[in-house]
């Protein structure tokens, strides 16, 4: 198991600085004249000059790499050209936002599919359409666009949340509920529809499999067969698309961030990739990366945990 | 296990809607009293730095003005006043000036201002890497000769000088923080409020308190201030909608009605026009430029209440002028010199010989859109000039002062006048990457340069006719910016730049 963990890390750290050196060329590639782009329309060629002498940019590509990457092996990741913030600072705070809005969508969406995808499994008819359309809904309509509506009526009309921005949770619980709730709920319906599909699926499956029968003749009832051994069995492929929900979402996010004017990463991201904040756009890759790599093995270790047919080793 | 989930679940639904209600409306600011509690203002670009050295104005200075004060100030009025430095003169060459700073402001950091701090600041901009540090081109030194005295020294004379000290290159900074080198993250300085770094998100949200030991109290109408980054569209009018926001700069114009609609004022004025940049006007790169026939055909091309209508939704003044409208180089009638006119346009590039047409290669950038390409492609097709779109992507603006593109579709700041001739008209100009010269245009320049000011009226009216007679733009309309302000708040635009001065956005009666 320890051995397990431990391959899992190195692989981990290897892609982690394969990701970091691909995107590094490829945004040099993208490139050209950042000095430009930062200051604007106004400098002139002079000024422009300077600020790129003072970036390091009139290095060569591969000396620039090689300050990165010593750099970052330390944890330092520079400071961002745009705003001259470090941007650790900035990914830490925005972590927290975009970490906030994934892993409170993953919880809300595994809640409420478990408990659609048991219900439509179990009792089939007309709860079982209802699921089933709501479901298709889900997948049909984008989720900026329920975030539109949601804004319109919760934040706007009756005033319940706030319709921009982020409060921490250090700084007011209430204020922090009031400003993650509407974009939670739009980033919520995809992947609902996407895990109670799969564990309606999985668990009238497993409902009709023999060992039900044979644990229902011995007298068990039906919620301790389901909720013991039937949700079990189905966690498996359900926890799979799961993940697969939560690290779509860490780019998903970007839309809803944008709506709502939520300083996460997926924001940050976009602003920094359009500008050219090499720096800031370095940082994003690396710690998305790394947080794919444990969540990938987070699931692992869930999947054995559920489920002790499933060897690690 | 799966009980307690449930409960869990309905106790979390419960909790949202009771902080949904205690939240709503708690952080409107009250406009009652002297001084309201907290002004919120939404920007749509968040600051490159909080270091004055790198500062650049326009959608960002409320950043800078808030923090920090300038050596002039800029008025709704469009005077310039005093602020840091209380008087100013030239010498009679206007080589020379001299101003006198206050001796009665301390900085938050409680070090004092005079004028060695002045000059420190204002070398640190001339060094930095600010967008605008081409301000200082014809300054040779900056001198602080007493303790209230600081004499800038010019290698030849600069009208925009003065306006320049109204802007970023006047922001001053503390001389201690300078020294300690972190300005860009950790500012300070003698303005009105106090950057509050724990309460703030880089990029996002600017929180700032009052400065207790303000000079001028009466400008200081707000308690605490916060500016919040509200770069999409929809974001800044879900703020509008749901009283997030006091006073909120719109980047696009069209969703005036709706925040109306909410209760809200439009505050506007014009400080940009868009239209085509003609730079190639000695015909280098792409020939038929070179005739000033061509040039006129392309102005007669354009149908400018159309594209008012159609691009902005007629929010703006159609112009055929780079100068603006508060200009006294600024003419009326010009404004009809070329009136919409395609069989005139076709005449002219016949008498020119391109009466078969010409291909015209022109940069596009998906930032303005695409609409404004395909009818800028269907206008000038019409008159039998094909143009030809590359998309340099982000290089955009380097690629048009390299210069790669004889012409190109533009929105420019119609600054005034010496800034704008320095910006757009002079043969070093950045925006005439060409290098666009003739000497009747060179003498007219210079008189103004040396000029008093009734000289200088005279000079920016006669380079205005030049330009527009000569076509060497195809202005379209000056844009109309908006920045809509809650009942609440009332604000003073200045004529001059896209943002209100934080001085003049007050609490209404």
């Amino acid at each position: 198991m320890l051995s397990f963990i431990f391959r899992r890390l190195v692989a981990g750290i290897f892609l982690v600085f394969a990701v970091s050196v691909v995107a590094f060329f490829l945004l040099y590639a993208g490139g050209g004249d950042i000095a430009r782009r930062i200051l604007g329309q106004n400098a002139t060629e002079e000024t422009v000059a300077l600020k790129a002498q003072q970036l390091g940019l009139d290095q060569p590509l591969i000396t620039q790499f090689w300050n990165w990457i010593s750099h970052a092996v330390t944890g330092d990741f520079g400071v961002s050209w745009f705003s001259s913030q470090p941007v650790t600072t900035s990914l830490s705070s925005r972590l927290a936002v975009t970490l906030t809005l994934v892993i409170g969508t993953t919880i809300v969406a595994a809640i409420v599919s478990v408990i659609l995808g048991v219900l439509a499994a179990r009792r089939g008819g007309w709860i079982d359409a209802v699921v089933q359309f709501v479901a298709v809904i889900g997948f049909a309509i984008p989720g900026f666009l329920i975030a539109l509506y949601l804004v319109l009526w919760f934040a706007v009309g009756l005033g319940w949340f706030k319709a921009t921005g982020f409060i921490p949770i250090t700084t007011s619980f209430t204020g922090w509920l009031s400003s993650i709730t509407l974009p939670i709920a739009a980033l919520s319906l995809s992947a609902i529809a996407a895990v109670a599909q799969q564990i309606r699926g999985s668990v009238s499956d497993a409902l009709s499999r023999d060992y039900v029968r044979t644990l229902r003749a011995r007298g068990l009832g039906m919620n301790r067969v389901v909720y013991r051994h039937v949700l079990r069995n189905a966690g498996g492929p359900a926890l799979a698309v799961l993940a697969v929900q939560f690290v779509g979402l860490l780019g998903g996010a970007v839309v809803i961030e944008q709506v709502f004017a939520l300083p996460g990463i997926g924001q940050l991201t976009v602003s920094a990739t359009s500008s050219g904040d090499i720096p800031v756009v370095m940082g994003v890759v690396v710690a998305t990366a790394i947080i794919v790599v444990i969540v990938n093995l987070l699931i692992d270790l869930a999947q054995a945990a559920l489920n002790p047919k499933v060897r690690l080793s | 296990m799966f009980r307690w989930k449930a409960t869990a679940a309905v106790l979390a639904i419960a909790a949202l809607t009771l902080s949904g209600c205690a939240s709503s409306g708690s952080d409107s600011s009250n406009g009652d009293g002297a001084k309201g509690e907290t002004l919120t203002l939404g920007a749509i670009t968040e600051p490159l730095t909080l270091d004055p050295a790198g500062a650049e104005w326009g959608n960002r200075s409320p950043y800078y003005q808030a923090m920090y004060d300038t050596l002039l100030r800029a008025t709704p009025e469009g005077t310039i006043d005093p602020w840091l430095a209380t008087e100013w003169s030239y010498n009679d060459d206007n080589t020379e000036l001299t101003l006198t700073i206050r001796d009665d402001v301390t900085f938050s950091d409680g070090s004092a201002l005079d004028a060695d701090v002045v000059v420190e600041n204002l070398q640190r901009f001339k060094d930095g890497t600010s967008p605008d540090a081409s301000y200082f081109t014809y300054v040779d030194s900056f001198a602080a000769p007493d303790a209230t005295t600081v004499v800038i020294t010019l290698t030849e004379a600069d009208p925009a000088l003065l306006s320049y000290l109204t802007r970023d290159a006047g922001l001053i900074a503390s001389s201690d923080a300078i020294a300690a080198g972190d300005l860009a993250t950790n500012p300070v300085g003698s303005g009105p409020y106090i950057y509050d770094a724990s309460s703030s998100v880089s990029g996002t949200s600017y929180v700032y308190t009052a400065n207790p030991d303000y000079w001028n109290p009466d400008v200081q109408h707000y308690n605490k201030l916060v500016i919040n980054v509200l770069a999409d569209a929809t974001a800044s009018l879900n703020a509008i909608k749901a009283g997030e926001a006091n006073v909120v700069k719109v980047s696009s114009n069209d969703n005036l009605a709706e925040i109306e609609a909410a209760g809200w004022t439009i505050n506007s004025n014009e400080l940009d026009f868009a239209g085509l940049l003609l730079l190639d006007r000695s015909g280098e790169m792409n020939e038929a430029l070179g005739d000033v026939r061509v040039r006129q055909a392309i102005n007669y091309a354009f149908d400018r209440e159309g594209l008012l209508e159609g691009l902005e939704g007629g929010n703006g003044t159609v112009t055929e002028q780079v100068f603006p409208a508060s200009s006294a180089a600024y003419n009326e009638d010009l404004d009809t010199y070329y009136d919409y006119d395609p069989d005139k346009a076709r005449e002219l590039l016949a008498e020119a010989g391109y009466a078969d047409g010409f291909t015209l290669s022109m940069p596009s950038s998906t930032i303005l859109g695409s609409t404004v390409y395909t009818l800028v492609e269907q206008q000038l097709a019409d008159i039998g000039i094909t143009v030809e779109y590359t998309e340099p992507g982000s290089n955009f603006i380097s690629d048009l002062i390299a210069p790669k593109y004889p012409a190109s579709y533009m929105t420019l700041e119609q600054n005034p006048d010496w800034q704008l001739i320095q910006f757009m008209v002079s043969p070093s100009a950045i925006f005439n990457p060409f290098h666009s010269e003739s000497d009747e245009l060179n003498t007219l320049i210079a008189q103004f340069q040396a000029g008093d000011e009734a000289a200088q009226d005279d000079a920016a009216s006669q380079i205005n006719e030049y330009l527009v007679e000569n076509a060497w733009f195809a202005p379209w309309y000056r844009v109309q910016g908006n920045v809509p302000s809650d009942a609440n708040t009332t604000v003073e635009m200045l004529p001059t730049n896209a943002y209100p001065a934080i001085y003049d956005i007050y609490p209404t009666e």
